[in-house]
């Protein structure tokens, strides 16, 4: 068998070494279940606590503020139940999406990048209704990997009373997340695309506001998430954190330069190959693109039968792939069928832990792309 | 017992299995799963496609059910228990357009449509077929029970060697062009081989019930899906007799099927005796909107229209010839003479003995009268003027 290229770190992280030697730690310490009151119970509690902290450290922020989740998809949709007018921009991830059930939906330049004017517009009419209003915008596209004015975003919505809510899932480990520095209300995050499990998320908040649950029952998180803990996930999620956190700022240098490595032989070989967002503020692991007269599911299933794992718009769980709306809404209607994603390790310390990508089946890749 | 060298020379493909990439299209049912396993036992590099051709979820009227429903999965979990790739291709729109729409309109004419036939022409032997060749494959394989083979270098079709399970009904449309890309593994095998085929490969489709309906009609019951379909356009109307007496009312004549007897709604006739008390559907008129029932021997058909033919054999020379010919997949063939229009596009056929209940939209499939399991060809029948014809005449 041949060797497995995998480039869809935006699909998800494996799992970092230090988060596997934490998990089997924590199964060999004993059954943990965090409500009970005994010695099991008071270590299943300290797990938690300090993955607590670890990830309030990698984000700044207090960790009285972090309720953990099933998903950052729990987590919004969670959120989302809280709020009757959601506005959210056209390129969010489906979580928002279908959670919000919004009919106001801001659109992005063909850059990919969201329309303040357009929100500020938005705002201005609907804070007439006197309606509990969230606005939702990602901080980085997980498609074309596009990083949004979240900034701005928070100024313009705050100029006029709205909260925000911002998903951080591909912002995380890519971009440094300071919490103090910018006023979110709210922030969704995914523990596995650090290299944590899957199956853990988090919602960031902050606790002044009152929000309704959405799983009731035991208590567990303040009431704010019932059901016993998922203490392998939490632990994991942390420890992912801390290995993050602890890396150097500034740290995807190596990425980007394989990334934009790989985007320069790509342009050489396949001038025809369209890049989406080439001309925004990316992060720099992310490379969205699509042949013209290739369709995305035969580009990745011709990849995947040559052991490069990429993907392609947003698949459902059959397995049936979809339109890309992301690419539509940025204005390529007629390539939305057609973008294949290309993801990097989020940054440096993730890439020096996995087997390095090499450019010499860089090469091989984007010779391949250039003859499907 | 099965034989895997047969099927490895069966598969028709110079060299080593090894050396030839074969696409498998797996429904998720038991006989492509074992299509694909036997590839996989005689060391053919395979690689599982599955269609998605319309929202299940939507189909079975089910909120929260999965737009791909459990067939999808199974094919999945086949595919990762044989070790291959397999791959979802989203062909909703399409299959929407060239066959449930077809199948609607099919039968707002009246006539009663074989979409899975529409399905293999459009959408499997097309599309797919395309992709299969795109991911450089050297064939491509299905689960159907019939069999190609091949004299002196041209491949031709046959039936199944399993008679209650020949598909050849189904593929009549397959063109000598797909005919040399396709391959059908299971056509030398009965349906028990196959079961057993699945058992050894502890799949888990082994013991999967055989599928009889239509995919996308659920329960069988095609009057519904339609009146979703096509709302507005089903209308109620007369059931007459062969004298234009009105017996009964219907709700829609794609409720009816000429030849069908049971469930008309109006009872026999009590003042005939025996044999002409039943009833049945005999003609459906679209522009009345009338349907008209009479005794069988109003069905009697001795001439039927054949069109859109394909022709797996050569008859640049030959214009008039017999032939077995099927007109419902579950009938015997009959024989008949058929006469081909020079453009070969329609033709005529023959009953050497007249036939009951021919309807249109069904497929007409030729066979060798000489070698019975040899496919010839086929068409869809356009026309099949019973005695009913007749009355309409002099009631016009």
């Amino acid at each position: 068998m041949k060797k497995q290229i995998y480039l869809d770190y935006n699909a998800t992280v494996p799992l970092l070494k230090e988060v596997k030697k934490s998990l089997i730690d924590s199964m060999y310490i004993g059954p943990l279940n965090a409500s009970s009151i005994h010695y099991y119970g008071r270590k299943g509690k300290y797990i938690i606590d300090i993955a607590r902290e670890n990830i309030s450290k990698l984000i700044n922020t207090n960790k009285n503020n972090i309720i953990f989740t099933g998903s950052a998809t729990e987590a919004i949709n969670m959120l989302f139940r809280n709020f009757d007018t959601i506005v959210v921009s056209s390129i969010e991830h489906l979580a928002v999406l279908s959670s919000s059930r919004s009919d106001h939906i801001i659109p992005v330049n063909q850059d990919g990048i969201v329309d303040l004017n357009i929100l500020e517009l938005y705002l201005k009419k609907l804070i007439k209704s006197n309606k509990k209003i969230l606005v939702s915008v990602m901080w980085v596209n997980n498609e074309t990997g596009v990083i949004q004015p979240i900034k701005d975003v928070v100024e313009i919505a705050k100029k006029y009373g709205c909260l925000v809510h911002c998903d951080a899932a591909q912002a995380l480990g890519k971009v440094k997340i300071n919490l103090e520095e910018i006023e979110l209300d709210f922030l969704t995050l995914s523990g596995h695309k650090i290299g944590a499990p899957t199956g853990i998320g988090a919602l960031v908040y902050n606790n002044d506001i009152n929000l309704t649950p959405l799983i009731l029952g035991g208590g567990q998180e303040k009431g704010m998430r019932a059901g016993t803990e998922n203490i392998l996930g939490i632990r994991g999620f942390g420890e992912a954190s801390k290995f993050v956190n602890n890396s150097k700022e500034n740290n995807c240098s190596k990425v980007k330069f394989l990334r934009d490595y790989f985007q320069k032989i790509i342009k050489n070989l396949s001038p025809e190959t369209i890049i989406f967002g080439e001309k925004a503020n990316r992060v720099s692991n992310t490379l969205l693109m699509a042949h013209p007269n290739i369709s995305g599911d035969l580009a990745l299933m011709k990849l995947d039968l040559e052991s490069f794992s990429v993907s392609s718009g947003s698949a459902c769980s059959s397995g049936k792939i979809a339109k890309s709306h992301v690419v539509s809404a940025m204005g390529y209607d007629n390539l939305a069928s057609n973008s294949v994603r290309f993801s990097f390790p989020p940054n440096d310390a993730i890439l020096n832990s996995e087997n390095l990508i090499t450019k010499k089946e860089l090469d091989r890749l984007a010779h391949y792309w250039s003859n499907l | 017992m099965i034989n895997i060298n047969q099927i490895i020379k069966e598969m028709d493909l110079d060299g080593d299995p090894s050396n030839h990439r074969v696409v498998v299209a797996m429904s998720g049912g038991v006989d492509s799963s074992v299509t694909a396993a036997l590839l996989v036992e005689a060391g053919f590099e395979v690689v599982g496609l599955t269609m998605q051709l319309y929202d299940y979820g939507k189909a079975l009227q089910k909120k929260g059910a999965c737009c791909a429903g459990s067939d999808i999965n199974d094919a999945r979990v086949v595919s990762s228990k044989l070790g291959i790739p397999h791959y979802v291709l989203n062909y909703e729109s399409i299959f929407q357009n060239q066959v449930i729409n077809d199948f609607a309109d099919s039968y707002l004419r009246g006539e009663t449509p074989i979409p899975c036939v529409r399905c293999n022409q459009t959408v499997k032997f097309t599309d797919m077929f395309d992709r299969a060749k795109n991911l450089g494959a050297s064939a491509m394989a299905t689960g159907h029970y019939i069999r190609r083979k091949t004299k002196l270098g041209y491949p031709s079709l046959h039936t199944g060697i399993d008679p209650s399970k020949d598909q050849s009904y189904f593929l009549f449309a397959t063109t000598k062009n797909q005919l040399e890309f396709v391959r059908f593994p299971l056509g030398s095998l009965t349906k028990n081989e196959t079961r057993s085929v699945a058992k050894r490969h502890g799949l888990n489709v082994a013991n999967k019930p055989d599928s009889q309906d239509i995919c996308f009609v659920p329960e069988g019951n095609y009057a519904e899906v339609l009146r979703k379909l096509r709302p507005g356009s089903i209308e109620a109307g007369n059931i007459i007799d062969v004298n234009g007496n009105v017996l009964g009312k219907h709700n829609g004549i794609i409720d009816f099927t000429i030849g069908q007897r049971k469930g008309i709604g109006v009872g026999g006739r009590k003042d005939v005796d025996d044999n002409n008390s039943i009833l049945y559907v005999i003609s459906l008129d679209i522009e009345k909107n009338n349907v008209m029932v009479g005794p069988k021997e109003f069905l009697s058909c001795n001439k039927i229209k054949i069109s859109d033919c394909n022709w797996l054999i050569d008859i640049k020379n030959i214009t008039e010839f017999s032939v077995l010919v099927k007109l419902r997949n579950s009938s015997q063939p009959v024989i008949g003479t058929i006469k081909v229009n020079f453009d070969n596009s329609f033709a005529y056929l023959t009953f050497e003995k007249p036939q009951f209940g021919v309807s249109t939209g069904q497929a007409a499939v030729f066979y060798n009268i000489r070698e019975s399991s040899h496919i010839l060809g086929g068409g869809w029948i356009t026309e099949a003027p019973n005695k009913s014809a007749e009355i309409k005449l002099n009631n016009a």
